[in-house]
């Protein structure tokens, strides 16, 4: 059915198949009992994370999901949280331009330091080395020794605000280390492979500093506001990516094929990263051409240093 | 290469005698470093999967009483003396390659850089009213106080400057998180505007 797409190119005019418009079909999206009401009780806020969960699971597991791209933009998402959560001002976009328009073996700043972070987190399997890895700041007894207060039994969130609180109350200032071990934690008991961040987005920077049954309530509000965002992701990144793909058949340019897996593998890419193309010139046109045929936005709006992404 | 042939685990030594030989050792690789050294380059001289940060402690104990004392700078730790002695030392020995030696204009650019970082020579001169000149920068700059950052995305891609480890280390910062609250500074009258 992917391949049913019509594509014309004719005089230098391209125009998309009017399926295309609508292809392929909005996922099901949670259903409305399953999200918070006006002024829910504190424990139908349990039910509620349980059944975005759910709806991530399977959503995750559907085929054709680029999941390496969705955790690259929650990582950005999870690194603009922490930023706030810093008290720094910097928002998506600036995070995105300090990690791609950074020379290699340049710093990218405190707040780019951030998503960078993240990132690291989210490439990698999770286990106590790769957690060390990118949390040079701890040893990898004390690693150990959180990862282990959310080990065990108990429901995910409840693992995840453990390790919450066995962090902070022994590192009060490693409010991302701490996240990114809430995270891994969370994944640990969903029975996800890598870090997938669906509760730091969610959080608010005041949040952290609460304890006890504040901070459960504050984590499951997180999670279900995070979570639902995270399904609507999936559904629009899965159309995205297949849209792309959709139009693969029709870019003759020498590495075309590669440069269209890296852009489904990443939040963002400038044209420079797309050196299977070649040349800088011809991966800009590259990229023009994508977004003329409507399958791969510019995320920035600016004529110059410009970033592609679905 | 020295490295590669280091006993790290002091199998031969007594649990105390080896817990005393790695505080000794950690002291003396912070000895003589010039700057901060990271957790990463500590742990290489101690056991496998030995807590740094126990034997950084007990570290702090033993030099309770000495004039110096081990201070955490970002991810790893220096030596340094005590500010109590900064006017003996002042007085009689030769630390003036140590200091800053900078102008009064010199920490008002450094302390914009270290607010709003990533920032471009531009940005600082529309902050500032003026012309900041590329000599400061470079003073800065052969201080190690500043690095260049990512380019910013305007006409030009201007480098933009960000803050090091080594300003931390001067200015005795654990991370930015200690820079004073930009509300509390809103509070005290000079409110640095939000970035354009």
């Amino acid at each position: 059915m992917v391949k049913s797409a019509v594509w014309k190119y004719r005089d230098g005019m391209i125009s998309t198949h009017p399926a295309l418009e609508t292809f392929p079909a909005a996922w099901p999206q949670i259903p409305d009992w399953a999200r918070p009401s006006r002024d829910p009780n504190p424990e139908d806020w349990a039910c509620f994370a349980g059944a975005a969960f759910a709806y991530l699971d399977v959503a995750l597991r559907a085929p054709g999901v680029p999941l390496a791209l969705l955790r690259d933009r929650l990582a950005l998402r999870a690194a603009v949280a922490c930023t706030a959560l810093t008290g720094r001002p910097e928002s998506a976009g600036a995070l995105r331009d300090a990690v791609h328009l950074r020379c290699p073996g340049d710093s990218a700043g405190p707040a780019g330091e951030t998503y960078l972070q993240w990132r690291r987190a989210v490439a990698r399997p999770v286990s106590c080395a790769a957690l060390h890895a990118v949390l040079p700041g701890h040893d990898l007894a004390d690693v150990t020794r959180w990862r282990a207060a959310g080990a065990g039994e108990g429901m995910p969130v409840a693992r995840a605000v453990a390790v919450l609180e066995a962090v902070l109350s022994e590192a009060p200032r490693a409010e991302t280390d701490a996240l990114i071990l809430a995270e891994a934690a969370l994944v640990d008991a969903l029975g996800w492979p890598r870090i997938t961040p669906v509760l730091t987005p969610g959080l608010a920077p005041r949040d952290l500093r609460r304890t006890g049954a504040d901070l459960w309530l504050a984590c499951h509000r997180a999670i279900v506001a995070a979570a639902g965002e995270a399904v609507q992701l999936v559904s629009d990144l899965s159309r995205r990516g297949e849209r792309l793909r959709a139009a693969a058949p029709c870019l003759r340019a020498r590495g075309a094929e590669e440069a269209v897996e890296t852009i489904l593998r990443q939040d963002a890419v400038t044209p420079g990263a797309l050196s299977v193309l070649r040349s800088d010139r011809a991966a800009r046109r590259f990229c023009d051409r994508l977004v003329a045929l409507g399958v791969v936005r510019e995320l920035t709006g600016r004529d110059t240093s410009r970033l592609y992404g679905i | 290469m020295l490295r590669d042939h280091l006993d790290r685990d002091l199998a031969d030594l007594p649990p105390e005698g080896r817990w005393r030989a790695w505080i000794c050792r950690i002291e003396a690789v912070l000895f003589a470093s010039a700057g901060p050294v990271s957790r990463a380059d500590l742990a290489r001289v101690v056991g496998q999967g030995i807590s740094i940060d126990l034997l950084i402690a007990d570290l702090a104990v033993d030099l309770a009483e000495r004039p110096y004392e081990v201070a955490r700078v970002g991810d790893g730790w220096m030596l340094r003396t005590k500010a109590a002695y900064a006017p003996a030392i002042h007085a009689a020995a030769d630390a003036g390659g140590q200091d800053l030696d900078l102008r009064e204009f010199d920490f008002a650019v450094l302390a914009t850089i270290a607010w709003h970082q990533p920032i471009t020579l531009a940005e600082l001169k529309e902050i500032f009213g003026r012309e900041v000149g590329r000599d400061l920068i470079s003073r800065l700059h052969a201080r190690d106080l500043i690095a260049t950052g990512p380019r910013a995305p305007r006409r030009g891609a201007p480098y933009t400057f960000v803050t090091t480890e080594t300003f931390l280390a001067a200015f005795d910062l654990q991370s930015l998180a200690d820079l004073p609250d930009p509300e509390q500074l809103a509070d005290a009258g000079m409110a640095p505007d939000a970035r354009p």
